[in-house]
């Protein structure tokens, strides 16, 4: 990995056409400024990581698996401080309102 | 009532304002703007979230708070304003906002739930939002049951 030093109002090339300026140096953040052509995607790497996982995430369709998960954490009052909505099938509720400490 | 079909519970009918609305959608799933979040009581503690959008997209999510007691939830300005809450305000895990976390099942691999891209509901609003932990000790793939890594063991 290079690494460099760089003061607020330096900046530095990644080729010919990529600019990153360092705009302003916080205690816990810094700023950066990117010039970039416009067909190149700049994703912060959180999002892509998270769009990854919620695609793995969709795809944990498994019925005996979620029922196999389910017995081992085993029933909790996780939504009993919420506000149901009993839908015709008793056996559903629906996330409502709630006017209750969580 | 209007129905929809889901992944899970074949037809099922729901009302308007069970319906949370995510501007935005979730990264990945951007076009996915209306969820249901149903419970059941043989499948507690899991909660399913069923897109409106396509019967095929439901995600298992557990309440954050299950998982971590002491779990923290910061929002970014921009994003307290997308869940409906004022703008800077500091949320406070409690009546109004609940934060979750999608689980991954993956054969072979210990159940995991996403701690650091917390799904979070604004349950007055009914607004939501994924709002990504920047700088959190959270995990991506916090382990759920690491005794038992093997997938369904009965």
């Amino acid at each position: 990995m290079l690494v460099m030093r760089r003061r607020a109002g330096e900046s530095f090339l990644i080729g010919a056409d990529i600019e990153i300026e360092i705009l302003e140096v916080g205690p816990t953040r810094v700023k950066l400024g990117i010039v970039a052509p416009a067909q190149l995607t700049i994703s912060r790497k959180e999002v892509i990581l998270t769009r990854a996982e919620n695609l793995t995430a969709s795809k944990s369709t498994d019925p005996a698996v979620i029922a196999w998960l389910s017995r081992k954490l085993g029933p909790a009052p996780v939504m009993d401080t919420v506000n149901c909505l009993t839908p015709a099938d008793k056996n559903e509720k629906y996330l409502k309102n709630s006017g209750h400490k969580y | 009532m209007p129905k929809i079909k889901t992944l899970y519970f074949n037809e099922l009918e729901y009302t308007q304002d069970s319906v949370f609305h995510f501007a935005a959608g979730i990264p990945g799933f951007e076009e996915h703007t209306a969820f249901l979040f149903i419970e059941r009581a043989d499948t507690s503690p899991l909660v399913f979230m069923q897109s409106l959008h396509d019967p095929a997209i439901c995600f298992i999510v557990l309440p954050a708070s299950s998982i971590d007691p002491d779990y923290r939830l910061e929002l970014m300005p921009e994003e307290a304003v997308a869940v409906g809450l004022p703008y800077a305000e500091t949320p406070s895990i409690g009546p109004e906002i609940l934060p979750l976390a999608l689980v991954t099942l993956t054969e072979g691999a210990e159940p995991v739930a996403n701690l650091m891209s917390p799904i979070v509901l604004n349950l007055q609003a009914h607004k939501g939002i994924q709002a990504i932990q920047l700088g959190s000790p959270y995990a991506l793939r916090h382990p759920l049951a690491p005794e038992c890594q093997a997938a369904p063991c009965s």
